[in-house]
C-alpha cells in the first residue's frame, strides 16, 4: 500500500501557475461511488438482527453499538433524585438550543442537558453557511429539488419541503436573535453558490457561520428564565412508561462526579448530534469530542425506527497535515470561492463543486490509484490549491476565511503560498431517527432533531442544509413537544421496561452482552469514572 | 407465547381445550361429558372433588370442597348462586385471562358441573372489565351455551332454569375479594363485607353463594370425568394435580406454564422460563404476585405447592412468579407494589387506608433519595402494627411484602437512605 507520491517530492514539483488541465464531465457517478465511497467498502455493512430495524442494512461499527447491553441497571436507580420538567432537551448544540427556546416560548418548563458544555457541538464547526431560498432567481421548489437530488432521492420529500419552506423564516428568526451575516454593499444578505446548488443560496458569516449562530443561541438560552441548563450531564438511558412503549424521561449522569439523576418529563427531545468520534471504517473525523452517537442508541432501544444507517458523509477536505489538526475541516467555502483540487501529478481530477460524496470518492480514487500524495501508510491526500486562489483573487483568503488562516498559521503553514494536503474525513451521519415534520419519532413522547434525526438528506447532504435543518426542526420540535407536554398528564411510572425487552431480544438473538452503550466519550478520551 | 414441555401432562391448557369460543369444535373434541355425569349424580362430583383435595387457586388455597359442602347443605333462599371469580388484577398474574380467552367452554363446563353439584341455579361469571378479549370470548361462548342442550339438561336436573350471567367487574383490585365481588354484583361499590355471615350462608341478596376462582372451577370437569385419583397423580407429592404458573419478570420466556403442582422453582425458571435475562444471577422471586413474601436463591429448590411454600413462610397464592435478577433494585420494586396496594385500598378500614398510603409515601421518598433512617424505622413499625387490622387481606399483603423485603434486603434500604445523606 505504498502507492503515492512522497510529500516532499510533490511539494517540490508543485507550481501554483502550472496548467492543471480540464476535467472530463462526470460519466458514471454510480460506479465511482460504489467503487470508492467508504459506504460501499466491502464488509462495512451488516444486517441488524435485534430491534425495530431488524433486517435493515447498517454500518458495522454502528450495528455493534446499537445491539448492546444498557449502561445502567434498574438497581443503579435506587435512591436517585427525581426531577420533573415539561420538556427535556438532550444536547446543547444548535438544534437543542432552538428547540429549548421555542418550547420555553410556549410556556413549558424546559431542562436542557448537555454532555459537555452548552455549545460544545458540531454546530460551531459549521463554517460554510446556511441555505435559504431568498434570491430573486431562486425558489423554494429549487431548494427542494437540489436537496432531494443531492441525497440521491432517498430523502423524505415532505421533510425536505418543510425545511425549504422554513428557510427564509429561519433567517429572520436568527437575525432577530442578533446573528450577523455577510451583507452586500447595499445591505442585502450576501449569498453564494456551493456544491449541488442550482442557485446562489448560501448565506454565511465569514468562515464561522455556525460559531456565530451558536453565540446568539447560547446567549438566548442562558437568558431565558424558563430554561434550566445542566452542563456535563450526558443522558445514559431514556425512561419509558410501564409497558416500555412511551418515552417518559431520561437518566442523566454527571461527568463531574458520576451522580445520576432521573428526569421525569412528558416530552423528550433528542438533539445529541452525530457519531464521528466512533471513527467508522477507521476514518479521521471533523466532529467534536462528544459526537459518539448516543442519541441513536437511546432512541433505538426505546423502539424508535431509524433510517439510512449505512450512509455517512465524508467531507472531501479534511486536513491531513499537521497531525494535530488531522480530520479538521477546510470549509467547502474555499472550493466555492474557486480553489481547485489537484493530485500529486498536478492535475485536476474532479469538478470541485460536485456533491460531497462524488468529490470524496474521487479523492479516494486518486489516492488508491497512486496519484495521491503520501506521508506514510496511514496518511495520504491530495492538494487543495489555495495559492492559486490567492493569486487569482489576492487577499481573499485573509478576508473571507480568517478561521482557516489563524488555524494554519498557528502550525506554521501558510495557505497563501503552500497548498493544503486534504483527505476525506468522517463528517456527517446522513441517516438517523425517523421523524415527521414536527420532529416526532415513532415513539410517543420522543422527538429527535438535528444530526440525530434522519430522512431529510437522503444518502448525501449538500452544504448549508445542516444549519438550516437544526434550526428548522429544532423550532418545530420545540413547539410540538411543548404542546404534547400540555396535553399529557405525565407518566404514571417511569421504568426501564424497554431495557428488559431489549435484553430479552438480545439474549434470544445470541448477541454478546459484554459491551455497554452509549459510549458517552470516545475510548481514547475516557478516564476516571468513565473508564470501562 | 408459552413453549410447552412435551413431558408435562396438560389438563387446562391441552390443545383440545384451547379452541376459543367454538362450541361445536369443543364438543367434537370431547367437551361436555362432565355435565352428563353431574346430571346423573351430583353427589358423586362433590365426593370426587373432596377426594381430589382441590384447593382454591385464586390465592387463598382454601380447600374448595369445604365451601361446596356448606353451600350444598343450604336450602335456596329462593336462589342459590355460584360466582366464577375472574377479577384477576394482581400484578404478575395472567392465568385466568388465558383460560377465559382461549378455553371459555372449559370454564363454563366446570362452572355448570359445580352448579349441579351444589344445587346452584344462578351462575355469575364475574370478569375483570379490562380483559376485553376474555369478556368477548365469554360473551360468545355463553350465547352458544344458552341455546345448547347442555343447559336444558342441567335445568331439568336442577328442577328449575339454570341461568348463566356475565358480569363485568368493577376494575378494582379489591373487587376480587369474595364479599366485595358480591357487593358489586348486587350493584354497590365493591367494599369487602365483614364476616361472618359467610357467603355460603348469606351471599348475593342473602342467598347461599359459592365463589371460586376461574382456574379452580376449570379443573372440576376434568376431575369429574377422570376421577380424583387421576388428578392427584398428576402432581409431584405432596402437590396434587397440575397448576398454572404465571411466570414474568427478568426471565427469557415469560408466560403461563401448566406444570405438576410441586414442581421446583428452579425447574420453572430455568427449564421452562429459559433462565434469566442476560444470564444474570437470580436475586429474588415475588411469589403469588406481590401480596406475599419473597423467595431468594436459597429457595430455588423449593417445591411450588401450598404446603412447601407455607413451610418457607411464603405462599403460592395465584401461582404468579415475578422473577427479579441481580441489577434490579428491590427498593424500587417494593415501592411500586406498595403504591399498587395504596391505590387499591378501598378506604373502608382506616388502618388500611392510611397504612398503605403511608408505606407507599415513605418508600417513594426512600427510593427517590429523600429518605431518612426514621422513615425506615416507621416502616418497620408499620409492618408490625398493620397485619390483621382490616376486614380483608389487602393490608396484610402490603405489610407482609414489606416485612419480607426488610428480612432479605435490609441492606438495600439502608443504602438508599445513606445515599440521600439525610440519615
Amino acid at each position: 500500500m505504498n502507492k503515492g507520491i512522497p510529500l516532499q517530492e510533490a511539494l517540490a514539483a508543485y507550481r501554483p501557475d502550472s496548467d492543471p488541465g480540464q476535467v472530463s464531465p462526470m460519466t458514471d457517478a454510480d460506479s465511482l461511488l460504489s467503487e470508492f465511497h467508504p459506504d460501499h467498502l466491502r464488509g462495512s455493512v451488516v444486517k441488524l438482527s435485534v430491534g425495530v430495524n431488524s433486517g435493515d442494512s447498517c454500518q458495522r461499527d454502528l450495528a455493534s453499538l446499537l445491539q448492546t447491553e444498557a449502561f445502567i441497571d434498574e438497581a443503579d436507580l435506587a435512591g436517585v433524585p427525581v426531577i420533573d420538567a415539561d420538556v427535556l432537551v438532550i444536547g446543547g448544540g444548535g438544534a437543542g438550543c432552538a428547540a429549548a427556546l421555542m418550547a420555553a416560548e410556549q410556556g413549558a418548563k424546559v431542562l436542557l442537558a448537555t454532555k459537555l458544555r452548552l455549545g460544545d457541538s458540531n454546530t460551531v464547526m459549521a463554517e460554510g453557511g446556511i441555505q435559504a431560498a431568498i434570491e430573486p432567481d431562486d425558489s423554494i421548489q429549487k431548494h427542494i429539488q437540489d436537496t432531494l437530488r443531492g441525497g440521491h432521492h432517498a430523502g423524505n420529500p415532505s421533510l425536505v419541503a418543510s425545511m425549504a419552506e422554513d428557510g427564509p423564516d429561519v433567517l429572520r428568526w436568527l437575525i432577530n436573535l442578533g446573528m450577523q451575516f455577510e451583507l452586500t454593499p447595499s445591505g442585502d444578505l450576501q449569498t453564494r453558490r456551493a456544491g449541488g446548488m442550482s442557485a446562489s443560496r448560501l448565506v454565511y458569516c465569514r468562515d464561522y457561520t455556525g460559531l456565530e449562530m451558536m453565540r446568539v443561541l447560547r446567549e438566548a438560552v442562558f437568558q431565558h428564565r424558563s430554561i434550566e441548563v445542566w452542563e456535563q450531564s450526558p443522558a445514559v438511558e431514556l425512561l419509558s412508561n410501564e409497558f416500555g412503549l412511551k418515552c417518559a424521561g431520561a437518566v442523566l449522569m454527571s461527568l463531574a462526579d458520576g451522580q445520576k439523576r432521573i428526569v421525569r418529563t412528558r416530552s423528550v427531545i433528542l438533539a445529541t448530534g452525530g457519531l464521528g468520534r466512533l471513527h467508522l471504517n477507521g476514518f479521521p473525523t471533523s466532529n467534536h469530542l462528544g459526537a459518539t452517537g448516543d442519541g441513536l442508541v437511546l432512541a433505538y432501544r426505546i423502539g424508535a425506527k431509524l433510517t439510512e444507517l449505512d450512509s455517512f458523509q465524508y467531507h472531501p477536505t479534511g486536513l491531513v497535515y499537521p497531525s494535530h489538526l488531522s480530520g479538521k475541516l477546510v470549509t467547502e467555502g474555499v472550493r466555492a470561492a474557486g480553489a481547485l483540487l489537484i493530485n500529486g501529478k498536478g492535475q485536476r481530477f474532479v469538478d470541485e463543486l460536485q456533491p460531497r460524496d462524488i468529490v470524496c470518492a474521487s479523492i479516494l480514487r486518486e489516492c488508491q490509484e497512486g496519484r495521491g500524495i503520501r506521508i506514510d501508510d496511514e496518511r495520504k491526500g491530495v492538494w487543495l490549491d489555495t495559492p492559486r486562489l490567492e493569486n487569482s483573487q489576492p487577499g481573499l483568503l485573509e478576508r473571507q476565511f480568517p478561521n482557516l488562516m489563524s488555524r494554519t498559521r498557528g502550525s506554521g503553514l501558510d495557505p497563501r503560498t503552500q497548498p493544503l494536503l486534504v483527505h476525506p474525513t468522517l463528517h456527517y451521519q446522513n441517516g438517523g431517527v425517523i421523524i415527521n415534520s414536527k420532529g416526532a419519532t415513532t415513539v410517543p413522547g420522543l422527538f429527535a432533531i438535528g444530526e440525530a434525526a434522519g430522512g431529510i438528506h437522503g444518502r448525501n447532504r449538500i452544504m448549508g442544509n445542516a444549519l438550516l435543518e437544526i434550526i428548522c426542526f429544532g423550532r418545530r420540535a420545540g413547539i410540538a413537544a411543548a404542546a404534547a407536554a400540555k396535553r399529557d398528564r405525565g407518566p404514571k411510572k417511569v421504568t426501564l421496561e424497554h431495557i428488559n425487552q431489549l435484553r430479552r431480544a438480545l439474549t434470544l438473538a445470541g448477541m454478546p452482552l459484554s459491551r455497554r452503550a452509549p459510549e458517552i466519550l470516545p475510548s481514547y478520551a475516557r478516564g476516571g469514572l468513565w473508564s470501562r | 407465547m408459552e413453549p410447552m414441555n412435551p413431558k408435562t401432562t396438560l389438563v387446562l391448557l391441552h390443545p383440545d381445550q384451547r379452541v376459543g369460543a367454538n362450541m361445536q369444535r369443543w364438543r367434537q373434541l370431547g367437551g361436555g361429558k362432565a355435565i352428563i355425569l353431574a346430571v346423573r349424580s351430583p353427589a358423586a362430583i362433590l365426593e370426587q372433588v373432596k377426594q381430589a383435595e382441590l384447593r382454591g387457586l385464586g390465592g387463598s388455597g382454601f380447600p374448595a370442597w369445604k365451601k361446596w359442602e356448606a353451600v350444598a347443605a343450604e336450602t335456596p333462599k329462593p336462589d342459590k348462586y355460584l360466582v366464577v371469580n375472574g377479577n384477576e388484577d394482581e400484578p404478575g398474574t395472567f392465568k385466568d385471562r388465558l383460560l377465559l380467552e382461549e378455553t371459555p367452554h372449559q370454564v363454563i363446563e366446570g362452572a355448570v358441573t359445580t352448579a349441579l353439584a351444589v344445587g346452584a341455579n344462578r351462575v355469575v361469571f364475574y370478569v375483570n372489565p379490562d380483559l376485553s378479549r376474555s369478556l368477548a370470548a365469554m360473551r360468545i361462548a355463553l350465547e352458544q351455551w344458552k341455546s345448547s342442550d347442555l343447559v336444558e339438561l342441567a335445568s331439568t336436573a336442577l328442577g328449575r332454569p339454570l341461568e348463566l350471567l356475565l358480569a363485568p367487574g368493577s376494575g378494582h383490585y379489591i373487587g376480587g375479594e369474595e364479599t366485595a365481588a358480591m357487593e358489586w354484583i348486587e350493584g354497590r361499590f365493591p367494599f369487602p363485607r365483614g364476616k361472618p355471615p359467610y357467603p355460603a350462608q348469606s351471599g348475593i341478596k342473602g342467598c347461599p353463594t359459592l365463589i371460586n376462582n376461574v382456574e379452580t372451577l376449570a379443573y372440576v370437569s376434568h376431575i369429574a370425568v377422570h376421577g380424583a385419583q387421576w388428578f392427584r397423580d398428576l402432581g409431584k407429592a405432596p402437590g396434587l394435580g397440575t397448576k398454572l404458573y404465571s411466570l414474568s419478570g427478568d426471565v427469557l420466556h415469560p408466560g403461563v406454564y401448566e406444570l405438576p403442582k410441586g414442581t421446583s422453582l428452579r425447574e420453572l425458571i430455568f427449564d421452562h422460563g429459559g433462565g434469566l435475562l442476560s444470564g444474570k444471577p437470580l436475586k429474588a422471586v415475588f411469589t403469588g404476585g406481590p401480596s406475599s413474601t419473597l423467595l431468594t436463591p436459597a429457595d430455588l429448590d423449593v417445591a411450588l405447592d401450598f404446603e412447601s411454600l407455607k413451610a418457607r413462610g411464603s405462599n403460592l397464592g395465584t401461582g404468579a412468579m415475578i422473577v427479579v435478577s441481580e441489577g434490579t433494585g428491590i427498593v424500587k420494586r417494593v415501592a411500586e407494589y406498595e403504591r399498587f396496594f395504596a391505590h387499591s385500598s378501598c378506604g373502608q378500614c382506616t388502618s388500611c387506608k392510611t397504612g398503605t398510603a403511608t408505606i407507599s409515601r415513605l418508600l417513594d421518598r426512600i427510593d427517590t433519595g429523600r429518605g431518612t433512617m426514621s422513615d425506615l424505622n416507621t416502616l418497620k413499625n408499620l409492618c408490625a402494627m398493620l397485619p390483621g387490622s382490616g376486614r380483608c387481606h389487602l393490608v396484610n399483603g402490603a405489610a407482609m411484602l414489606l416485612d419480607s423485603a426488610f428480612g432479605h434486603f435490609n441492606d438495600e434500604f439502608v443504602q438508599a437512605v445513606a445515599k440521600s445523606g439525610r440519615s
